[in-house]
């Protein structure tokens, strides 16, 4: 049989030793971290959910830099029809539609028409950050910011485990986005490796003649994967504007579709790293919070804390180990010409 | 045979020995720009603004905007605020440059934003906590700013070159640690806060100041723009360095096997990359503001991508896209005034035309089938014609359906009816797209398309017909008409089949 790999063993006990620790402090402090663990749950959802995205399309060998814009475009669309349509589920739908179809155009001019990945992806951040904020001032006749939503996801609530120790807070009344970004990490797991089309996707990304000379179409592969990382993205948006928060605002992504990326990157782009890293970015966005309600002695360097996630993905990009992305990663796919 | 050869260089020698030297230069220009390569791509860059104007005005529409007067007065606005123009373009140029030569050694510099603020917040400290003559003060303060940046692109050089760290990772993440770092450093925690509300460090002292050249806004940094223009293309096409550069950048295995150390070449790419960008943030700094406020040049380094995009990172060609940037930025806010378009289209335009600059086979693949449409229509016209028509009613009923679910939208009818409604119709414009692509590359599944839209146009218009209480007269009859072309298409093939079978 083989064993687990230590690196996962050894998280598994760090978490069992902290559970233990936390379990043995005063209820007061408990619930401070139990406090805690709810929001970086929360802060975690849209990291989690973009750099998932955001490894199904650098998988299939497409760089999406342009998650920031796809959030963006998510937030603002799943807001609107939130709004206009008093229903947060057609919201949810209509931010994964936005984000998707952003998608589709980085896909086709960078698969079909072969233009520079970063290019391309360059020029969805500029539009997703343009055309959110034009639609903002249109549909809701504001500037920065635009009306209150009634209709946001409702939380899922359980009160049977209100009271339980550390767990009580943050999973009594728990969105079910949060839930999802838990299910979807299981699934694109599942998807990437035991299925045929993550196989697929994996050769794209690897060695697409390989896959070309199977017979299935590295293009048609590759635009899905962009596709899903734009679905997953437009939620994670969608996430900030209808379900953490109720109200739109101007570039309220606030940079997230980077973090994002970075976790991506830390995550090493396996579907249970990037849950790691992005729990870990999103716990250091919670701190912030944190620092503001509880430990306002901290305050001043608040913006120290927002730099962690950079620094650490270029600390450990540059001297713990290189990361290896998929091998065609950013490079078109040219199909050889029949002599 | 060597006797004619001899006689022609000494003929050739009297010849240029004659031409001036001015006139050799204008002679070089003009081979260069009647050159085929140069004006394939001046077509595909002119053609990715045209289509890119063309989707910003789709947008405009569904917004409500008039496009063409919006578009006149950005024109309006560019070409009477001259001044205005080389003053925003003065920045997007330098950190144009900067992606343009990183570019050249085949790196993607995304985090000149980082280096801007590292260079401009160097320069701030200098020009406003130490007096020096007035000459040497700003000299002092531009070098010291393009130090900071080289020193911020030095650090992801050498993770590259070094450690195989991919530096468009790694210039991001120091990008966004240097805007959140120098933020802090001018907040009501950090040392260099002036004691205001806002997070900005005290006044420069006046010897610090970049001079203005004309006008009220245009400052001495347009004349470090052009320099910086001049030493890059210098740079890049006459000297060692940048031949070992551009080497690196096509093939960095290549290179090494002649001799080339690609590491230190690509640190070096990097750290001129970074002191150019810091040297865009000083001279904005120091000709525009007064003081360095937190977060103040929001987006320039983003801004310098589409630049070197645009520019096919190409130092002349930088020059242009930073002055027509200028010109988008200065019209931008003329049509903000008078068309009472938001600003943010700007932004909207830049991303278009990266996309589609990104994308130089969109443009070919246009220009393939127009010719190929061409041949066909003089030979055969009875075929062609329909399609190109139906083309055209696809692009047509991209506009009209978003107006028309614009109009829905806004009807100040909010039922899930109406909305239904407008969905569909949106659906049925972003169909039309393809059903143009279809016609217009005679795809067959174009005639399945048209149906499609049929009924798309059709149950839209009826539901929200339904829902507003009068008949939507415009999808109705869009849905007509696309019936009709269906119908001809349909006996159009049966003849075709008919034809081939006898």
């Amino acid at each position: 049989m083989k064993l687990p790999n230590y690196r996962y063993l050894a998280g598994l006990c760090a978490i069992i030793i902290g559970l233990i620790a936390i379990l043995t402090l005063p209820p007061t402090q408990q619930n401070i971290a139990g406090w805690i663990l709810s929001i970086t749950l929360q802060m975690a959802t849209p990291l989690v959910l973009a750099a998932i995205g955001g490894m199904f399309s650098e998988r299939g060998g497409v760089v999406n830099i342009g998650l920031e814009g796809m959030m963006l475009m998510g937030a603002f669309s799943g807001a609107a029809v939130a709004w206009y349509l008093k229903d947060a589920f057609l919201g949810v739908l209509a931010a994964c539609a936005a984000g998707g179809l952003l998608a589709a155009v980085h896909g086709v001019v960078c698969v079909k028409f072969k233009g520079n990945h970063i290019v391309s992806g360059t020029g969805v951040i500029l539009f997703g950050t343009g055309f959110s904020t034009i639609m903002l001032e249109l549909v809701w006749h504001q500037k920065g910011q635009g009306e209150h939503i009634a209709n946001t996801i409702p939380d899922i609530v359980i009160p049977q485990i209100q009271n339980v120790p550390f767990f009580g807070p943050a999973f009594s009344a728990i969105s079910p986005v949060v839930i999802f970004m838990f299910v979807i990490t299981a699934i694109s797991w599942y998807v990437l490796y035991r299925t045929p089309f993550g196989l697929r996707l994996r050769a794209a990304g690897e060695d697409p003649s390989t896959l070309d000379s199977a017979g299935a179409s590295v293009e048609w592969t590759r635009v899905i994967g962009v596709i899903i990382s734009g679905c997953l993205s437009g939620l994670g948006g969608a996430y900030l504007s209808i379900g953490f928060g109720s109200a739109f605002a101007k570039e309220m992504t606030s940079g997230r579709g980077f973090i994002a990326l970075a976790a991506m990157i830390f995550g090493n782009w396996t579907p249970i790293g990037i849950l790691g890293a992005g729990l870990f970015f999103g716990f250091l966005d919670g701190l912030n919070y944190f620092i503001q309600i509880y430990f306002q002695a901290l305050l001043p360097f608040a913006n120290f804390i927002a730099m962690l996630p950079f620094v650490l993905v270029v600390v450990a990009l540059g001297l713990i180990r290189k990361s290896v992305p998929p091998k065609a990663d950013g490079i078109p796919y040219e199909k050889e010409k029949r002599g | 045979m060597s006797e004619q050869d001899d006689t022609s260089i000494e003929v050739y020698e009297q010849i240029s020995e004659n031409i001036s030297k001015v006139g050799q230069i204008i002679q070089g220009l003009i081979s260069k720009v009647t050159s085929k390569e140069f004006i394939d791509q001046a077509i595909w860059t002119i053609g990715s603004i045209l289509l890119a104007l063309i989707v910003a005005a789709v947008i405009m529409l569904m917004g409500g905007y008039d496009p063409g007067q919006a578009f006149i007065w950005l024109a309006v606005g560019a070409f009477s605020q001259f001044d205005q123009v080389l003053w925003y373009a003065s920045p997007l140029i330098i950190v144009g440059l900067s992606v343009a030569i990183a570019f050249r050694c085949g790196l993607f510099n995304i985090g000149a934003e980082g280096q801007l603020y590292m260079g401009s917040m160097a320069s701030a400290l200098l020009a406003y906590l130490y007096s020096f003559p007035i000459l040497i003060h700003p000299i002092l303060c531009l070098a010291v700013g393009m130090l900071a940046g080289a020193a911020w692109g030095f650090i992801p050089g050498l993770l590259k070159a070094y450690r195989g760290a991919h530096e468009v990772v790694t210039t991001m993440m120091l990008s966004y640690t240097a805007i959140l770092f120098t933020s802090w450093l001018v907040s009501s925690n950090g040392p260099f806060w002036d004691g205001s509300s806002v997070p900005r460090t005290p006044q420069f002292y006046d010897t610090a100041l970049l001079p203005l050249i004309f006008g009220n806004y245009l400052h001495f940094g347009f004349i470090i723009a052009l320099m910086a223009v001049f030493i890059v293309d210098y740079l890049i096409n006459k000297t060692v360095l940048g031949y070992e550069m551009r080497a690196v950048g096509y093939n960095t295995e290549a290179a090494e096997y002649a001799g080339i150390n690609s590491k230190k070449n690509i640190v070096l790419a990097l750290v001129i990359s970074g002191a150019l960008a810091g040297l865009a943030g000083s001279t904005e700094i120091l000709g525009t503001y007064d003081r360095f406020t937190a977060r103040w040049s929001s987006g320039l380094g983003w801004d310098g991508i589409t630049v070197a995009v645009l520019g096919k990172n190409n130092p002349w060609g930088v020059l242009a896209g930073g002055i027509f940037f200028g010109a988008l930025k200065a019209g931008g806010n003329t049509m903000h005034a008078i068309a009472h378009v938001p600003i943010e289209m700007v932004k909207v335009i830049q991303g278009l035309i990266v996309l589609f600059v990104a994308a130089p086979r969109i443009i070919e693949w246009l220009m393939d089938h127009t010719q190929e449409n061409k041949d066909d229509a003089k030979i055969e016209p009875a075929k062609v014609v329909p399609r190109l028509l139906i083309a055209i009613f696809g692009l047509a009923s991209v506009f009209i359906g978003l107006a028309a679910s614009r109009v829905a939208l806004i009807s100040g009818l909010i039922s899930p009816v109406v909305s239904i409604g407008a969905i569909i119709l949106m659906l049925t414009a972003v169909i039309g797209t393809l059903l143009f692509i279809a016609e217009y590359s005679r795809n067959p599944r174009g005639t399945q398309l048209l149906l499609i839209i049929a009924i798309g146009w059709l149950l839209g218009g009826g539901i929200f017909s339904i829902g507003v209480g009068y008949l939507d007269i415009t999808s109705i009859l869009m849905g007509a008409i696309a019936l009709v072309f269906w119908f001809a298409m349909l006996l159009l093939t049966k003849r075709e089949t008919e034809e081939a079978i006898l």
